[in-house]
């Protein structure tokens, strides 16, 4: 039997410690409340940890080291509610498939570090598309041409509302640009509400633009449009963030974020493990619980109060956490999957006679990144360069807003929104061998042979060393929440401890598609202008057909902020509600709590603020306490 | 980068940790105060040094493929990367060496994998050998579980103990109230019960060695003993799965029953590629004659030899500029021996 050890009552429990509970726990300790923070997975010095094994391709791109291991917990996949789930049983072969992070910094130890804001429209997409768009205004819910069974909302605050949050959240984080597109810069001007605007520049300086990234950048200003650096979390300068915590700068070695998988051995890559948690530890109000499993909330349905976390030690002890206020950091589907578990908040039930549903907690699930085949163009430039590992995951490229949200012309098109569109990344990146060996494959038309025999391995000689660059973009729409599209426990499939995983029910929305075929012409148009030779547009082909089948990074939604209890979780503090007038001790962030989906480059960046207003929603709620308060409810 | 009297330093430090095997003990010199003696010493060391590195560089012998096995994987690999004019290939990379490792380690073990029942097989018509109807545990279910203070319970989860029935699925006549099968791919690809040692002991059998195997029966006689163009034929066919439509389901071929032969294929190109491309330290790629080919350069950051490259300025070049590789043993060795 497992011991039971019942730790001391606090003030904070995190629930995973990664970027959100990152913020959660330093602005909480840091006004002298205690936090403890809960991960399962260890605290990853970069020092120790990866200086010295980190470049290893087959160890740590395609073994998975530093990540979650599958037999410890899996989710299943399926694309609707009809069909069995199938377990995800494999990390990235063939297809790539999005790594859970292990430990403190989660996922953000091995991703690219690429940001951006989110604009003005993406928090109002509903409303501002009905005011705004089109020839014929669109009427709620949207055409099922567009989004069937549409399930979009707004969000519960608008841009204006965020910024703040956000330059609170880049001072902490040391984000690398030079602002985001606007001509002014404004806040009131015709511009601020097509671009985000900001208060304060980015912390840092860009990264070097590559020779790509410039040549994006002339054609994409001499077509009127407003091109500006990409936007990353990797520091470009030495830098001591907003906490007093200093940080080590970028030194290029590519060894990054190609496939995403590389933790960084310089720290330069922000994560909550060197950016917040250190100024967290060192107030004495904070301790890290590392290695930690947790499988349940203990919920008093009487009172509508999360009481405690449960989890198992390395030993398979019992924990029991206590605390006044619980916050949940955890990754995509863990959050959903141990509120479902533990009864917390209204289970998501779909129905799929009537194609909507009820309850809140895994409904509105959308995806992040979808490359749909075909929708891609392509050409070269006359110019070369190394390909190898050099540079880092997200920098030396220049983006534009122009062609995102409701910032161009969307007469004739079919879908609402846009993209960001950027180019001009090193060109290494991370090394590519992976890449290239996740694209093992059987004949084709392009390789009669498939990756094998003479002719295909002639191909890959010097493929590092490429004397014409090779450019490309597979941009799309806005993934829109949809009643079919949710997460729920799966009823065959458990963790090592026998709790059911969870199933994911997924499926592209046109939106998406509709959105790739009209932006893939306007992509063309600015290779055209870059002087691209062999220009190719692909052909599409048609979701729901055999189009790839790669599940994204960024799952988002599924656990959404909003203005009513009717489909959101959570309110604008990204506090638990039940009604319009009470909430629950328990507070939630991340790209999962995203009320929309978007095509920013980083749903992360968009989740930040949400990390600083729930901060700020918790401290009220504890002082409400504190002072003798019975409102439970945060107004937001 | 590391100076060359580091360098040499280093040299002197591993082959002193060799003499005890070479049973030759050699001082350490003192680098400030050499003779000519002492530089019969370090060359003599460098020798030492060297002869040592091909050996630790160059893996022989098997763990994990027995003797049949490894005559038909090495067919196999050096059809996939033959050696020809433009250069080496699997054969002078030693994939054959990297598979057997991995077939002995994590991959083999399937360890970082979720290897729990079910296992339903979406891509394998139920009519051959998976009619043997798949029967999930109830007490696996989790509408048994309930939180304090009251779990979640949905309709058709909790109340029943009796066994929910799954068969192989067809897509075309499901068996099962499954309407459609999920798109396979993003890690969901891989449904056998198998571990990936028992995966590729039965796919090789399938695919070769008996006079069921599909080369025998397609092409009359094991893999090792076709023509290069049939070898080269034989893999295009897994990959189309002719193993499966070439021959009635009656006339079963032993070990595709259970496997798609594509599944299969991709498993041998796959892990040949790895094994040419990976750092040398799993027992591929040896003497980074993948990495030399591809043009990588390994973890040399533009400076591990004393090139005086600038990461920076190669990561915004327009000309290519060709590094010689460096593996990780090689850059642990450097950055222990610094500061």
């Amino acid at each position: 039997m497992s011991t039971v050890i019942n730790e001391p009552a606090v003030d904070v429990v995190c629930l995973g410690v990664g970027y959100m509970s990152g913020v959660v726990a330093t602005e909480l300790a840091l006004q002298n409340y205690k936090v403890v923070g809960i991960t399962k997975g260890p605290y990853w010095d970069y020092v120790n940890d990866f200086s010295m094994t980190k470049y290893d391709e087959w160890g740590v791109g395609l073994g998975r080291k530093y990540d979650s291991p599958l037999p410890l917990q899996t989710t299943t996949i399926r694309n609707n509610s009809s069909q069995f789930a199938l377990p995800v049983r494999r990390y990235t072969m063939p297809i790539q498939y999005h790594a859970l992070g292990h430990g403190v910094g989660g996922a953000a130890q091995h991703y690219g570090g690429t940001m951006g804001r989110q604009g003005p429209w993406g928090y109002q997409m509903l409303s501002r598309t009905n005011q705004d768009l089109g020839v014929t205004p669109l009427t709620t819910p949207l055409p099922s041409s567009i989004n069937p069974q549409d399930d979009t909302h707004d969000w519960p605050l608008t841009y204006e509302q965020y910024e703040k949050y956000y330059v609170a959240w880049e001072n902490a984080h040391g984000l690398c640009g030079n602002y985001n597109g606007s001509p002014t810069n404004s806040s009131t001007d015709q511009y601020s509400q097509k671009y985000p605007w900001m208060s304060q520049n980015y912390r840092l300086p860009p990264h070097p633009l590559t020779p790509v990234a410039q040549m994006f950048q002339t054609a994409t200003q001499a077509m009127g449009y407003n091109p500006f650096p990409h936007v990353s979390s990797l520091a470009s300068q030495p830098y001591t963030n907003s906490y007093g915590v200093t940080v080590n700068p970028c030194v290029y070695d590519g060894y990054c974020g190609g496939p995403c998988d590389y933790a960084c051995e310089t720290g330069a890559k922000a994560n909550a493990a060197y950016r917040t948690i250190p100024a967290a530890m060192k107030t004495n109000n904070f301790t890290l619980v590392t290695n930690a499993y947790i499988y349940r909330l203990d919920y008093d349905t009487t009172n509508n109060q999360v009481t405690a976390a449960r989890y198992y030690d390395a030993q398979g002890n019992i924990h029991v956490q206590p605390a006044a206020v619980f916050f949940n950091g955890m990754w995509g589907y863990n959050m959903i999957r141990i509120m479902l578990l533990s009864g917390v908040g209204v289970p998501y039930q779909y129905n799929s006679g009537t194609g909507t549903g009820t309850g809140t907690v895994g409904r509105g699930l959308t995806n992040g990144y979808l490359p749909f085949n075909g929708t891609n163009v392509s050409g070269t430039l006359s110019i070369g360069g190394n390909s190898y590992a050099a540079g880092n995951g997200s920098g030396g490229s220049v983006d534009i807003y122009d062609l995102m949200d409701d910032n161009f012309d969307h007469t004739g098109q079919n879908f609402i929104g846009g993209s960001q569109i950027g180019m001009g990344g090193y060109l290494g990146g991370g090394p590519g061998n992976i890449t290239f060996a996740g694209g093992v494959g059987g004949p084709s038309s392009s390789n009669p042979n498939g990756s094998m025999g003479s002719a295909f391995k002639a191909k890959q000689q010097n493929k590092y060393l490429p004397k014409t660059v090779g450019v490309g973009a597979t941009r799309f729409a806005p993934d829109l929440p949809t009643f079919m599209n949710y997460v729920d426990l799966d009823p065959h499939y458990t963790d090592a401890y026998g709790d059911p995983v969870s199933r994911l029910t997924y499926d592209w929305t046109p939106n998406t598609y509709n959105g790739a075929i009209g932006l893939v012409q306007k992509c063309k148009d600015i290779l055209t202008k870059m002087g691209a030779q062999n220009i190719t547009v692909g052909n599409a082909v048609n979701p729901g057909g055999a189009h790839n089948d790669w599940w994204g990074h960024h799952l988002r939604g599924g656990c959404r902020i909003g203005s009513d209890p009717s489909f959101a979780v959570y309110s604008g503090y990204n506090q638990l509600f039940l009604s319009p007038t009470s909430g629950v001790n328990y507070f939630g962030a991340g790209e999962i709590t995203n009320t929309t989906g978007d095509t920013v480059p980083s749903g992360t960046h968009v989740a930040g603020p949400q990390s600083y207003r729930a901060a700020e929603g918790i401290a009220k709620y504890l002082n409400n306490i504190k002072l003798g308060g019975s409102v439970n409810y945060l107004a937001a | 980068m590391v100076s060359q009297t580091r360098r040499e330093f280093l040299k002197l430090g591993l082959a002193a940790a060799a003499s005890a095997a070479a049973a030759s003990g050699i001082e350490i010199p003192l680098l400030g105060n050499q003779n000519s003696n002492l530089q019969n010493q370090l060359d003599s060391a460098n020798t030492q040094v060297t002869n040592l590195k091909t050996k630790l560089n160059t893996v022989t012998g098997f763990v994990s493929l027995n003797i049949s096995e490894q005559s038909l994987v090495e067919a196999v690999v050096e059809t996939i990367i033959p050696s020809d004019s433009t250069g080496p290939g699997a054969k002078e990379a030693g994939v054959i060496y990297f598979i057997d490792r991995a077939l002995a380690g994590d991959y083999g073990q399937s360890a970082n994998m979720f290897m729990d029942a079910p296992h339903v097989l979406p891509n394998i018509p139920a009519a051959t050998g998976i009619s043997t109807t798949l029967m999930v545990n109830p007490s696996l279910s989790w509408a048994f579980l309930l939180a304090p203070g009251g779990g979640y319970s949905v309709a058709g989860g909790g109340g029943s103990s009796a066994p929910k029935a799954y068969t192989g699925n067809n897509a075309t006549t499901p068996k099962i109230p499954i309407t459609a099968n999920p798109r396979v791919g993003s890690g969901i690809n891989y449904q056998y019960w198998m571990n990936l040692r028992e995966f590729w002991r039965a796919g090789l059998v399938a695919f070769s060695g008996t006079a069921k195997s599909y080369s025998n029966k397609a092409y009359g006689g094991n893999f090792e003993t076709l023509s290069s163009t049939n070898q080269l034929q034989a893999l295009k066919d897994l990959w189309s799965n002719a193993p499966k439509t070439t021959y009635a389901t009656s006339d079963d071929l032993t070990g595709f029953s259970n496997i798609l032969p594509s599944d299969f294929a991709y498993e041998l190109t796959f892990m040949t590629w790895a094994g040419f491309l990976m750092d040398p330290l799993y027992g591929g790629n040896q003497n980074m004659v993948g990495w030399d080919y591809v043009g990588f350069n390994g973890v040399n950051f533009g400076n591990f030899y004393g090139e005086g490259f600038n990461q920076q300025t190669l990561m915004v070049a327009t000309t290519p500029t060709k590094l010689k590789p460096a593996s990780l043993a090689q850059y642990q060795q450097a950055a222990t021996g610094g500061t």
